[in-house]
């Protein structure tokens, strides 16, 4: 009993630090174009990742975790729970290592492919190839093609949305005031949608589907003429006013909105192989399916959060500085299909990046050709790092687990 | 740092347009100068000025390779990579026209002028300083257009190259009305030669301004 309290001591630590990894780097992606678009202060991007990626992790985080924990590595074919705890520390360290190695060379790697890789590692190690479930995993790596490709679809759509209806116009600021309502009132729709669905909250509430629906859309309606109000009274119009000063408005909802999503989808990450850890121990048997506890959520959210808090200021001013042809509509574009692709996916229980979603949305942006100038190379070495990645993780994986199973 | 989003953004071209329009601008500046001191007589300070564009015409080339040597492949831009590659392509020939107006000014200079178009010259001069004018103005505002992709503004963009189309007509009725002159009150063959060819490379000035417009009306349209 001595070595698995320990163990879950070390996990605890681990645990913490992908959580503040993925604050540190990670929150950088999704806050860089409200942070590069002037919308918001870095002090305020700050501010704002961290109180919300505490909510999003704690309140919709929980459907991710599962499918991470229980969906690609069936935990019920595992037998031996003494085992099964050193793999899924095994995964947690090898997943560490890797996301210390890309920060320190500069790789673009994501720490949910890091994950998921490590699982993978510690489920061949745990129970032999039988326990991998490999259409769940199928669908997973689909899930990273998808993401940033749905992304830039939104992305462009958005952006041609505006182009047509608002910038093209006359008065830009009169009818971007007057489309307000629709773009926050899709963002909410998404954001109650994924509160009702599948979170310890919503269940709950015990709402169907179709009610939630309308409940949903109710709201995002009421809430978005709501937000027009407020943009309207507190935004003045002046000669020179165009679209940019509403959407530099709006990109303060729509950068709380992409931090709730990364909040929700990210902190899976780093708590998954801890909510197995956590449950062997407390327990001392593998269970079929008990839901992640509130707590390790919100302790996720925590350790997100203090990795903001500590390292995203460095990080999103070389951003600030270096960004500079990034307006308010191409950022809420950006944001917008980011969020939307995460929280979606985040919903559907695959461990998107967040990262990668954002990089989609830009790419939308710019083949709707908003912006000046953007290197679309980087698809390239995302995807040759993806492939680099889950492999090589789930190796360092099984080379800890073996480790490990010596020492004890 | 993992930032992937950072890598995506790399420095706009326009930017160096802008200033590759800038040195062209002040590169007609100088011309216009060194025309005017050829036709003042003794003029000392004409190889200074031919020094001036030379140096003007290596630093507008270096923008122009940086422009070109910066836009990696799959560079995404608000216009197409060759139509801009063309368009600067058009703003450097203007800047190629000065500098030859007055190396070929150089290659007979102690006869420069003849008093009787001295006016004439002055005025064609005059006339290929506007479109210059236009065209930086325009290089701006065009760029304006692509950040706010508003209706009037890419109004006044195409009121731009249609004035600079209006002032290269202007600048092409003058050298027509020059080589007029020449031809009725020059006698020497090989004077002739020279102004018209003068008067040739002079208009050709607007000509490729006018050119960089209509490039630009390519890039600005829907």
């Amino acid at each position: 009993m001595a070595s698995e309290f320990y163990i879950l001591i070390i996990g605890y630590i681990f645990g913490f630090y992908m959580a503040w990894n993925i604050g540190a780097n990670d929150v950088a992606n999704s806050m860089a174009s409200a942070v590069g678009a002037k919308a918001i202060t870095i002090r305020q991007a700050i501010f704002i990742a961290g109180i919300l990626n505490i909510l999003g992790a704690t309140f919709i985080g929980t459907h991710v975790t599962n499918t991470i924990r229980k969906g690609i590595v069936s935990t019920e074919v595992l037998t031996d729970p003494h085992l099964a705890l050193i793999g899924a520390l095994s995964a947690l360290l090898a997943a560490a290592l890797w996301v210390s190695f890309a920060t320190w060379k500069s790789l673009p790697v994501s720490t949910t492919h890091s994950i998921v890789g490590a699982m993978i590692g510690f489920g061949i190690m745990a129970g032999g190839f039988s326990v991998i479930n490999w259409g769940k995993l199928g669908a997973v790596v689909l899930s990273w093609v998808i993401s940033p490709v749905f992304a830039l679809v939104i992305g462009f759509i958005m952006f041609k949305t505006i182009t047509r209806l608002i910038l093209s116009k006359r008065d830009p600021f009169t009818w971007s005031l007057r489309l307000s309502p629709l773009f926050i009132g899709i963002a909410f729709f998404v954001i109650v949608l994924s509160f009702l669905f599948k979170t310890p909250l919503g269940k709950k509430l015990a709402i169907g589907t179709p009610m939630a629906l309308v409940i949903a859309f109710i709201l995002a309606i009421g809430l978005g003429f709501v937000a027009m109000k407020l943009l309207g009274r507190y935004t003045q119009k002046r000669e020179s006013s165009g679209a940019e000063d509403i959407f530099r408005k709006i990109q303060i909802g729509t950068s709380c909105y992409v931090a709730l999503a990364q909040g929700a989808n990210d902190v899976a990450n780093a708590i998954g192989p801890l909510a197995v850890i956590y449950f062997i121990v407390k327990t001392g048997e593998i269970g079929a399916s008990v839901p992640v506890p509130i707590f390790l959520l919100f302790f996720g959210g925590i350790g997100i959060a203090c990795g903001i808090g500590m390292a995203g200021h460095r990080v999103m001013d070389t951003i600030g500085r270096k960004i500079t042809t990034l307006t308010n509509t191409r950022g809420f574009s950006v944001d917008f299909a980011a969020a939307t692709t995460v929280m979606v996916a985040s919903k559907l229980g695959l461990p998107v990046s967040t990262t990668h979603a954002a990089v989609g949305g830009v790419m939308g942006v710019g083949l709707a050709r908003g912006l000046e100038a953007v290197n679309f190379r980087i698809i390239f070495q995302i995807i040759l790092y993806w492939v680099l990645t889950v492999p090589a993780s789930a190796i360092t994986s099984i080379v800890i687990f073996k480790i490990i199973k010596l020492l004890l | 740092m993992r930032i992937p989003f950072l890598s995506m953004f790399i420095k706009s071209p326009f930017e160096g347009i802008q200033e590759h329009a800038e040195k062209v601008k002040e590169c007609a500046g100088v011309f216009q100068k060194a025309i005017e001191c050829i036709i003042e007589e003794r003029c000392e300070d004409f190889e200074h000025f031919r020094k001036d564009i030379d140096n003007l015409e290596t630093e507008a080339d270096a923008i122009k390779r940086r422009i070109r040597g910066h836009l990696p492949k799959g560079t995404m831009l608000t216009v197409d990579k060759f139509q801009l590659f063309r368009y600067l392509r058009e703003q450097d020939k203007v800047l190629d026209a000065v500098e030859e107006g007055l190396d070929w000014l150089s290659f007979r200079s102690a006869a420069g002028i003849p008093e009787v178009l001295e006016k004439d010259f002055m005025l064609l001069v005059e006339a290929v300083m506007d479109p210059i004018e236009e065209l930086s103005k325009m290089v701006v505002e065009a760029r304006k257009y692509f950040s706010n992709f508003s209706e009037p503004q890419r109004r006044l963009v195409k009121d731009m190259i249609r004035t600079l189309r209006h002032h290269e007509h202007e600048a092409d009725k003058l050298e027509d009305a020059i080589k007029e002159k020449v031809f009725n009150t020059i006698d020497d063959a090989v004077a002739v030669f020279h102004l018209i060819r003068l008067a040739e490379i002079i208009g050709s000035i607007a000509d490729h301004a006018e050119n960089a417009g209509d490039m630009m009306r390519a890039m600005i349209a829907k």
